[in-house]
């Protein structure tokens, strides 16, 4: 499946946090990441990030689409990151 | 599925917290480590011991490819799921002459029908390829009958050089003609989008090897030396028409790639990024195409047929099924 | 005793008599099954403060806990439906304790359904898992793998391409 995620924490955990989902995802910009995972990742990309955050602080959301056959990805302005095959 | 990386850049792969990173000339990236299985290396790219420690932990694969695009080796990080069963049956069906030659019979039977199978579809749009189907059927009929894996080779070479004849036939455009079969250095573009379009298929297969338990260095009809890879040729042979060629015929047929896409090189032609680029969109959409599979009765991708054919070919090694190759339906 | 049977192949033998086969060859299943991966993560981070792995002779226990008298043996698993073969996998640990001098109490752990089953060597299972150890070493020494049976277990089995190609 694919999925965004973005998340909102504290700064002190922020370094954290985006190191985790760098292992799992491509960085589009600033608090998003995106791209294809299976169900393990994602469930290892959860249990990593639980330990991390602060449930009463911090905030990540996980948008999950089974295919991205029906959606579609607009840029207005900059591309910054996202998932290519090329480097 | 995790993905593949082709590098094209030219700079630095690092272990940078505990996940992979690319500093190059145009720019840094990270590469999620998780989600990786292979990267494919045709920039002028350094690492370091700490990165492949680390990537073979991983379990991804390296394969490096020269300025010209051919294949140049592999880093085969250490495999993780020996079975020492099956190295010694792999052994075993290489040393008895008879097990050795069957199984090269039916990769060479597997290329041949594929080959077939796809003169016959362009026979049906119309293509005159009636003479040459009749000859490579005929040569055919010769495979089950050969006595040694070097007359084998001889029918190959035989069928494949009527095939490629078909090629101008099938293309019949002139800034792809075919003339004769040229490697290292190809001397002509068609050669060219051949010999890249081989060295790909040839990393896929091993990487597909690496997820199995067969020692990529036994193979049977391309002989083993213990020293390079030779399995994965042998497999490669059954799906080179149905993937490579085909993905010939489109980026040729549909003008994607144009004779401009080649620089003339002393060493002979090559590909140039645009083109490379272009020819792996291709072969990566072929390999993550589905098709309904008979006996597992769901859609598998070719990229999963290739691995399929390798757990057929561990049962014959098994003795508990005869190993018959993968033939395309269309 | 025969050091060949693992705790695995116990578990396996309830479900598929080829599987018991494939396995002792190290002929293991496709790694990037969805359950297989699934499987090791559970295994992997669940019940942390518990986490010990026991080494054994030839077999590792996959979670430990002992208080006062109590000596505790658990086993961590997704899904309660293959409970059996859980279970036996469990009682095979139990057994092989018992055979050391060390009595033990067993614990199923489903994670994933924050369920606990527990687990005793009896006189009678006792008797099944001697006859299991049996018979799992008869398939293991067999020339060929037992031939393939299609059984509903193989629709989310790790060997379903393997066997079905």
């Amino acid at each position: 499946m694919f999925i965004i995620l973005v998340y909102d924490v504290n700064e002190k955990r922020v370094n954290k946090v985006l190191k985790t989902c760098r292992k799992y995802l491509n960085w589009v910009q600033n608090s998003v990441l995106e791209g294809d995972i299976s169900d393990a990742n994602l469930k290892k990309l959860k249990i990593e990030l639980s330990h991390i955050i602060n449930k009463k602080e911090d905030s990540v959301i996980f948008y999950l689409l089974r295919t991205t056959k029906y959606s579609k990805r607009e840029i207005m302005g900059l591309e910054k990151g996202g998932e290519n095959m090329f480097i | 599925m995790k993905k593949s990386i082709y590098i094209f850049s030219d700079g630095e792969l690092h272990r940078k917290d505990n996940t992979l990173f690319f500093e190059g000339e145009n720019g840094r990236k990270f590469i999620p480590v998780e989600n990786t299985s292979e990267i494919m290396i045709f920039g002028e790219v350094s690492l370091n011991k700490r990165f492949l420690e680390f990537i073979s932990q991983s379990e991804i694969i390296l394969h490096f490819f020269n300025y010209y695009g051919y294949y140049v080796g592999s880093y085969y990080p250490r495999e993780h799921l020996n079975s020492g069963y099956m190295i010694l049956k792999q052994a075993e069906h290489y040393n008895d002459d008879n097990k050795r030659l069957y199984l090269a019979q039916k990769f060479i039977e597997g290329a041949y029908k594929n080959i077939r199978q796809v003169l016959k579809y362009y026979q049906n749009r119309d293509k005159d390829l009636e003479d040459i189907i009749y000859c490579i059927e005929k040569l055919g009929e010769l495979i089950n009958g050969t006595l040694s894996v070097n007359e084998l080779m001889a029918i190959e070479g035989n069928i494949r050089e009527y095939y490629y004849k078909s090629f101008d036939v099938i293309l019949n455009n002139r800034d792809f003609e075919f003339d004769v079969r040229s490697k290292r250095p190809p001397k002509n573009s068609l050669n060219t989008l051949i010999s890249f379009g081989n060295s790909l298929m040839y990393t896929t297969v091993l990487s597909e090897i690496y997820k199995t338990h067969l020692a990529p260095r036994i193979g049977y009809l391309h002989s083993t030396n213990f020293r390079r890879f030779s399995l994965n040729l042998d497999i490669a042979e059954i799906f080179k028409p149905i993937i490579i060629d085909r993905v010939i015929f489109s980026v040729v047929s549909k003008n994607m790639i144009k004779k401009d896409d080649f620089d003339d090189n002393a060493e002979g032609l090559i590909l140039k990024e645009r083109g490379k680029k272009i020819f792996i969109e291709e072969y990566v959409s072929k390999l993550t195409t589905t098709i309904k599979h008979r006996t597992i009765g769901n859609n598998v991708s070719y990229r999963r047929l290739i691995r399929l054919e390798l757990y057929k070919l561990e049962k014959h090694l098994m003795e508990e099924q005869g190993y018959e190759p993968f033939l395309a339906q269309w | 005793m025969d050091m060949k049977v693992t705790g695995t192949l116990m578990q396996s033998y309830t479900i598929c008599k080829r599987q018991v086969w494939l396995m002792a060859h190290q002929i293991i299943p496709d790694q990037e099954h969805p359950f297989i991966e699934m499987g090791r993560i559970i295994d992997d981070n669940s019940y942390d403060r518990d986490k010990k792995k026991l080494h054994f002779e030839n077999v590792v226990i996959d979670l430990v806990r002992s208080d006062k008298d109590n000596f505790l043996v658990g086993e961590v698993k997704k899904s309660s439906k293959a409970e059996k073969s859980a279970k036996m996998q469990l009682l095979f640990y139990l057994y092989r304790l018992k055979q050391s001098g060390i009595i033990a109490k067993g614990q199923l752990f489903f994670p994933e359904e924050r369920k606990r089953i527990n687990v005793e060597l009896t006189e009678t299972n006792e008797k099944e898992i001697l006859n299991a150890i049996n018979e799992i070493t008869d398939i293991i020494d067999r020339e060929k793998a037992p031939d393939f049976v299609k059984i509903p277990y193989c629709k989310n089995c790790g060997y379903r391409e393997f066997c079905m190609s």
